[in-house]
């Protein structure tokens, strides 16, 4: 743990050399992979504060799961096993994207950011079909704390996955302007950490937004609720 | 791997030369800093004159017809929520957090100006938002600062309809603006230090609002999280917080939701809040301390692990806020045992702040007698910390103004005394001038002994049982008529307080022009942001070269050395010694 280490310093009297030459040579891709770190951070508290409050709403008598019965919708979640292989798909050819920069291939580059487009727009265009098949079948988000806590999380998710179109779009903007290799590999390295993390949360919501009572229940007989 | 040195990208950030690049869209820390700071003084005003008017009602009941119950609860409910967050956190954190983390660990900038700026006018639109509650129909929310449900967001509360829906979306701004900050603060910190500075020669105001920022970032969004929620609750009919409930006769559609659950969100993020505000000020006030006594602060270590402790420890306390929203008696135990856990750094920082004091060359400077004034109003507020943290004590005083008086004087108080030494003393570096002395004495007396004549008598009444939020006392047995008469005096001296305030702000505006030029270092201090080659510091903050440095921030009064303070870009070769006979009769003096 270096950074105990760091606070046993005792910085009033004389370093020794190694201290004294001390730099951190800052550039700009570690401070923005310093502030990324954080964000996610942020972003996992946000989604595990909800989880909590979601775990304790599972018990509630008023609480009616999205799946477990053949009526309910999730039961068969066909359509977000789809929308999960499109995030997949998105975050591998945003690597891909990555590893194109370091090789200087412009066709690689375009075809592979293209895929990442298409398929982080067809993940988002999946999730309003879900939302809105979710409406026509009479699950709205008001009828019962399983149905807000879908629309909820998943409307959460989904907008931070369009900052992050948001970011991918000025990527590609800078790059238009000064055409570096080198930077936009950087910037897309942290945009691929940010994809992957949003498909992890999003398999987490997954998961958890599609138990059925029981399962529910046994996870919240092992959290104490 | 291309490697840019932020440190040598002075000439990539264009410099500014037209008025609205210098000084509106400004990228420069230092114009964000301030622009920040008006901000956040101008909307501390306003509450400023909403505790005025709660006062007017409570010294004076029934005198002014301008306020009504639910006007009252407005007031109360804006004074809070304005001077927490929109005022010391962002004064703090943003005013002061921008103006000096690059100064003092020796960077040009922030490491994204960018979003720096962009963080500030977020921040001023969160402002706007709150304000224009004021002018839409029904008024701002008057659910008290803490806004819990079911109240705040049913008919018959103050503000239930637009008001508390501004105050929300207002938060979840300032959110998003703090995050944008924060990002930018730790970032800096830990990325584009100057050579030589490691976490360990670090000026303690950085470490507290180092701390300060991981808290913000890691606390605000439970209050995000309970915004969003509420906004769900009362624009969609969810019942994430709603219970079943009968609302003036009427049943509403909401069922199962917690309130409780609110409450613990809430203080899942009001009490890092209590720390997002204390930890920077705690910060200062030990390099004001070591500055005005020329002394090095005393256990400096000790002071860093404490600053981490309290951050990590101020993350399992929040439920003591909940002790008479009923709760297993052994979380009781538990939260109790945790609270006072924590006065032990806390304790630590003030009994170091004394051993500074303790036979230093103390010069009671403007910033001097704010810091020592902070060390009573802190100790005293913490004393009463005490208390209400043991159950058994907190329930028959919760809700009492006993509670009104230890928050205003552990939280309110005494962070803005840190804030005025922190003005004084920085003053001359953003302008090159000082602010008047014999202005800054008159207010800091006046401030000192006035908020004791306000907060000491309000214990009392909270013994009594005299309970907050209320607009009138009306006939009771157990309150005697000398309790008005004594609520009628803590007005006058909050009067009078808020007379002397505008004391201060004469001072600023008139010393920003006219005030006695400082010149270079004028408090002889030792840390990087009094040693730019330009001063006041201008735009890149350094000229050529980034400073490198040498030594801690607390070298003062070293024996033998001709000065007493050795600047922390000081190489070892520059540092000028006496001779010995200089020495000897220095020693005899």
């Amino acid at each position: 743990m270096q950074i105990l280490k760091a606070l046993q310093i005792k910085p009033w009297l004389a370093q020794d050399q190694e201290t004294e030459s001390f730099s951190l040579v800052p550039n700009r891709e570690k401070a923005a992979s310093t502030a990324l770190k954080f964000f996610l951070a942020v972003i996992t508290v946000i989604f595990f504060l909800f989880t909590i409050t979601f775990l304790q709403r599972t018990q509630s008598y008023d609480f009616q799961a999205l799946s477990g019965e053949p009526w309910l919708p999730f039961t068969n979640a066909s359509i977000l096993w789809q929308n999960s292989i499109y995030l997949i798909m998105a975050s591998i050819s945003i690597i891909l994207a990555k590893k194109s920069a370091d090789l200087l291939s412009f066709k690689g580059v375009f075809i592979s950011l293209t895929t990442t487009a298409l398929f982080t727009v067809l993940f988002i265009g999946g999730q309003v079909q879900v939302w809105q098949q979710l409406n026509q079948s009479g699950f709205y988000i008001y009828a019962n704390p399983a149905n807000s806590y879908y629309f909820l999380l998943t409307g959460m998710h989904a907008l931070h996955i369009v900052a992050g179109v948001l970011v991918f779009i000025r990527c590609i903007w800078l790059f238009s302007l000064d055409l570096s290799y080198q930077r936009l590999a950087s910037r897309l390295k942290l945009c691929a950490r940010y994809w992957h993390f949003l498909l992890f949360i999003w398999l987490f919501l997954f998961f958890l937004l599609t138990g059925d009572a029981q399962t529910f229940k046994t996870i919240a007989l092992f959290c104490g609720f | 791997m291309e490697n840019i040195a932020v440190a040598d990208q002075v000439d990539q950030s264009s410099h500014p030369s037209s008025f609205l690049s210098k000084y509106v869209w400004s990228q420069d820390h230092k114009v964000i800093a301030i622009q920040y700071s008006i901000t956040a003084i101008l909307v501390g005003l306003i509450a400023l004159i909403l505790s005025g008017i709660m006062r007017l009602q409570l010294g004076f009941p029934n005198e002014f017809s301008f306020i009504d119950p639910s006007s009252y609860l407005q007031f109360v409910t804006m004074h809070g929520m304005i001077m927490v967050i929109y005022l010391l956190t962002a004064l703090l954190l943003g005013g002061f957090g921008n103006y000096l983390i690059p100064l003092m660990i020796g960077a040009r900038d922030m490491v994204f100006p960018y979003l720096n700026m962009l963080s500030y006018w977020t921040y001023l639109l969160s402002v706007l938002v709150l304000v224009s509650s004021f002018f839409v129909s029904g008024g701002p929310s008057g659910a008290g600062w803490t806004l819990y449900p079911p109240q705040a967001i049913l008919s018959g509360t103050p503000g239930a309809d637009a008001g508390i829906l501004l105050m929300l979306i207002s938060l979840a701004i300032f959110i998003v603006a703090f995050t944008m900050g924060g990002l930018n603060y730790v970032s800096t910190i830990l990325q584009a230090r100057a050579k030589g500075m490691t976490l360990m020669r670090m000026p303690l105001t950085i470490w507290g609002i180092f701390i300060a920022t991981i808290l913000g970032l890691l606390a605000f969004p439970a209050l995000l999280v309970s915004a969003i929620m509420m906004i769900f609750d009362k624009v969609v009919g969810t019942s994430f917080f709603m219970p079943a409930i009968l609302s003036l006769g009427e049943t509403l559609d909401h069922s199962g939701g917690s309130p409780i659950l609110f409450q613990h969100l809430f203080w899942f993020f009001g009490h890092p809040e209590v720390y997002i505000v204390a930890l920077p000020a705690f910060g200062m006030v030990s390099d004001v301390i070591a500055v005005h006594a020329r002394k090095n602060i005393f256990g400096y270590r000790m002071m860093v692990w404490a600053i981490v402790a309290i951050g990590g420890l101020s993350f399992v306390v929040w439920a003591h806020h909940m002790y008479v929203s009923g709760m297993n008696p052994y979380f009781g135990f538990f939260f109790a045992t945790t609270t006072l856990i924590i006065a032990i750094p806390t304790a630590l920082k003030v009994y170091n702040w004394l051993l500074t004091l303790w036979r230093g060359n103390i010069h009671l400077t403007v910033p001097m007698l704010f810091a020592i004034g902070f060390i009573f109003t802190f100790t005293h507020g913490g004393l009463t910390g005490l208390m209400l943290g043991n159950v058994v004590i907190d329930l028959p005083l919760s809700d009492t103004f006993f509670v009104v008086a230890h928050f205003h004087m552990v939280m309110g108080v005494s962070p803005v005394m840190v804030l005025f030494a922190a003005i004084y003393h920085w003053f001359p570096l953003l302008t090159g001038r000082f602010l008047n002395k014999a202005l800054g004495k008159f207010h800091f007396w006046g401030t000192f002994l006035g908020t004791y004549a306000i907060y000491l008598p309000m214990h009392y009444l909270g013994f009594l049982g005299v309970p907050r939020r209320y607009f009138a006392m009306g006939e009771t047995d157990f309150i005697p008529e000398s309790a008005q008469t004594l609520n009628a005096g803590i007005t006058v001296s909050a009067i009078i307080v808020g007379l002397v305030q505008l004391v201060f702000i004469v001072n600023l505006i008139w010393s920003t022009f006219k005030g006695k030029k400082s010149g270079r270092n004028p408090w002889q201090a030792t840390s990087l942001e009094w040693q730019t080659a330009q001063f006041p510091p201008g735009h890149g903050n350094w000229g050529e070269h980034v400073p490198q440095v040498h030594r801690w921030a607390y070298d003062y009064s070293i024996p033998q050395v001709k000065d007493d303070f050795i600047p922390q870009n000081y190489s070892p070769a520059e540092v000028e010694y006496l001779s010995r006979d200089q020495n000897n009769s220095r020693e005899e003096r």
